[in-house]
């Protein structure tokens, strides 16, 4: 009797309990997934639908689905925008990739002060990025003008001339982040085993071969985060070229233009229009870093 | 988010954690220290000035007057002599006026109750009103009206209605220096022939201005072109009037002082503080500017050239008059302010106060009351205001205008700067001002 009890009650406790280990997995993680969506996908979303509306000033005035589209597309400003934003993308993250692996290359020889040496390299990246920009600004200024009185330079208008503002700019974007490149690339060199070099020199490999055929490839997943958080991260400038130069003499960024049309002369629909084509754009080239990078996980562990 | 929404916030998250301080202390006494750094040099907690009548006011306005020791500060501790029950706290904006604007179209934008007064722009009125920001202040325009300058009170109305008090005014000066130049120039012409030889012979820059991508560009390249004849639009704003042979006469004159260097290397960089700092430490013959550099350009201490400059008006091409753009702020009320009353007479009184108003004026910040100048008629800059305030030009203080004047700086700049063709630059700022009229 009281067999039959148990008997009968178990598959009831059992069928309270269906929940199967997948289903649980969805409980437990949607309170999160619904933060990420309100977080993140929710702006995303809104962006995008005001995107299709028209407005003059701040008010809306009608559906003019993708008129804000072709209207950006077919903006000069838009061009010379994404212009900016790629040169400034392109030779600030090559510059300070080549700097950081230097560093990083540097701080992972055992020498004495190591531990000072990595901590002080790391000051220019602790420092918020306006007030770099800032002390950039007063650096490159002709008044007071502590880079020309450096080079000697009577009175050259760094930030007023096409091309030396965004070398101003891209020089101040390096000396600010290269360390934070140089931090992930050394710690991507410490998980190299040391065994590989000692090998490598039993065999008699030179410094630049075990360079080329040990650092390198075994250092590629590291290179290509350091890499995509920089990409992401020049695409959306905004800070630097804002306070360095305002934008004139060809230096405003994407991030800056869409802040002109959400902010400064209001146009809710055509910035939103704007923000969306940046967002677009930087998560076509994060999605094929990830591609880049997703692979080579897979090789990096196939090859451990 | 601007500060005074940050500490709204803060104190509504105290008020309610104070009420069940017993089971959360030591939560509450974070907030407490939390809430105290935010007020930071207010001295005051947000409980003691919160919304419930009288209450703590917030005059949001910025500049260097806004800073402590500022003039503005003074005027806030005047009134808060006065008038205990509703003292005034100054939230301090940026120093630039574009800045100013973003902050405070941010707040009221999301119809924050966070600034009570509004130091504005004289060309944010027309914006501001539209956009249905501000409390109309018709019931108090005879008082203001009366003791008013007309530029000043006009630059406070929007189609036909009083939006603000106005507060301080303002207008261009040609600073030169006294111990390299004997008369000032009346001529730009003439000007760039005294400049360039003195610059040279004493090896420092002819000419310094505000000549960077930003409103100040668009109020120096104005004067050159209301100086030459120029108008924007005709008298009620429904007729473009732009001239794109005087335009481009301006533009031109600006490329070739580029070229020639009348203008200062980096002149295309310098806001007012730039170009001030050039011209009080000695490194130019000339500067435009407005009236509040004479203060600080005759102290002794900070500056090396005190005692050896002098002011005078703007040249013009042809030599006759002058002409200058007519700056200022004005203080309006939010039409999102919770003590609205007391906001209004602060606005009211910091218009038509002798004292306050004198205040400004020896503080060399032009006053918009008419007896100030009369009393103060032997100061040199309420002598030279007297002169050039009647014939200074107000930028239209349309809802556009800020459009306009972006416009204005993206055409503009690169045409002086010989990086865009100056016809293409005057033909796209004409066709843009056709434009915001048809809206």
């Amino acid at each position: 009797m009281s067999a039959t009890t148990v008997a009968g009650r178990a598959p009831a406790v059992k069928k309270q309990r269906g929940l199967s280990d997948t289903g649980l997995a969805r409980l437990f993680l949607s309170p999160s997934v619904l933060v990420m969506a309100l977080v993140a996908a929710f702006p995303i979303i809104y962006a995008f639908v005001l995107s299709l509306y028209l407005y003059q000033g701040r008010l809306r005035e009608g559906f003019g689905g993708l008129e804000n589209y072709t209207e950006a597309l077919t903006e000069p400003r838009f061009w010379d925008a994404v212009k900016a934003t790629f040169i400034f993308t392109i030779t600030s993250v090559s510059g300070e990739f080549a700097i950081g692996l230097g560093f990083a290359l540097i701080m992972r020889q055992a020498f004495h002060g190591r531990g000072i040496t990595r901590a002080s390299i790391l000051v220019p990246w602790v420092i918020p990025t306006v007030i770099a920009a800032q002390l950039w600004y007063f650096m490159f200024s002709v008044t007071p003008g502590f880079v020309n009185h450096i080079l000697g330079l009577d009175r050259f208008n760094w930030l007023g001339e096409p091309g030396w503002a965004m070398f101003s700019i891209v020089f101040a974007d390096v000396w600010k982040t290269a360390p934070f490149v140089a931090l992930l690339l050394l710690a991507g060199l410490q998980t190299i085993p040391d065994e590989l070099y000692e090998s490598a020199r039993v065999d008699g490999a030179t410094t630049w071969q075990r360079f080329r055929f040990i650092t390198m490839p075994l250092l590629k997943p590291a290179i290509l985060v350091a890499l995509l958080f920089r990409t992401v991260d020049a695409l959306r400038v905004f800070d630097l070229p804002q306070v360095m130069t305002g934008g004139a003499n060809n230096t405003e960024s994407l991030s800056m233009l869409v802040q002109r049309f959400v902010v400064v002369t209001l146009d809710p629909g055509f910035g939103s229009a704007l923000s969306t084509l940046t967002f677009i754009l930087v998560l076509m080239i994060g999605v094929l870093f990830v591609r880049a990078l997703g692979r080579d996980f897979v090789v990096g562990t196939g090859g451990e | 988010m601007s500060g005074a929404a940050v500490r709204n916030r803060i104190g509504g998250a105290l008020k309610l954690l104070t009420r069940n301080r017993y089971r959360f202390p030591s939560a509450a006494i974070l907030l407490v220290v939390i809430a105290l750094v935010a007020t930071g040099c207010a001295g005051t907690s947000p409980e003691d000035g919160g919304g419930e009548g009288g209450g703590e006011l917030t005059w949001a306005i910025g500049g260097s007057e806004a800073a402590p020791g500022g003039v503005h500060r003074e005027i806030a501790a005047m009134w808060n002599e006065e008038n205990p029950d509703t003292p005034i706290r100054i939230d301090r904006l940026p120093d630039d006026a574009g800045e100013q604007r973003q902050q405070q179209s941010l707040e009221l934008n999301a119809e924050g109750s966070g600034f009570d007064v509004l130091g504005m722009d004289v060309i944010w009125t027309g914006e501001y009103s539209v956009n249905g920001w501000l409390e109309s202040l018709e019931d108090v325009r005879d008082e203001i009206e009366e003791v008013s300058i007309p530029g000043a009170f006009e630059s406070a109305t929007w189609e036909g209605e009083l939006w603000a008090g106005p507060y301080n005014s303002n207008a261009g000066f040609l600073y030169y220096r006294t111990d390299l130049v004997d008369e000032p120039p009346t001529t730009w012409d003439e000007a760039v022939e005294m400049g360039l030889e003195v610059g040279k012979k004493e090896g420092i820059s002819p000419f310094v201005a505000q000549g960077a991508q930003y409103e100040g560009m668009v109020v120096n390249f104005l004067e050159y072109y209301w100086g030459a004849g120029g108008e924007l639009f005709n008298e009620d704003a429904s007729e473009v009037l732009w001239d794109e042979g005087l335009a481009l006469e301006a533009v031109e004159f600006m490329r070739d002082s580029v070229e020639n260097g009348f203008y200062a290397s980096g002149f295309n960089t310098f806001l007012e503080e730039e170009s001030r700092n050039e011209f009080q430490s000695g490194k130019a013959v000339f500067l435009r500017n407005w009236p509040y550099v004479y203060g600080l350009a005759s102290d002794e201490a900070e500056s090396e050239i005190a005692g050896k400059f002098d002011i005078a008006p703007l040249p013009t091409f042809t030599g006759e008059g002058t002409i200058s753009a007519l700056g200022g702020f004005n203080n309006a009320v939010s039409a999102f302010s919770d003590n609205k009353e007391a906001a209004k007479e602060f606005v009211v009184w910091a218009s038509t106060n002798e004292d306050v108003q004198t205040l400004l004026g020896q503080s060399s910040l032009p006053p918009t009351m008419a007896s100030v100048y009369e009393e103060l008629q032997d100061d040199p800059v309420m002598k030279l205001l007297g002169e050039v305030l009647p014939d200074a030009k107000p930028r239209p203080p349309a809802p556009t205008w800020n459009d306009i004047s972006v416009t204005i700086q993206q055409e503009i700049f690169p045409a002086y700067n010989g990086q865009k063709d100056p016809q293409e630059a005057v033909e796209a700022v004409g066709a843009f001002l056709e434009e915001s009229i048809q809206e």
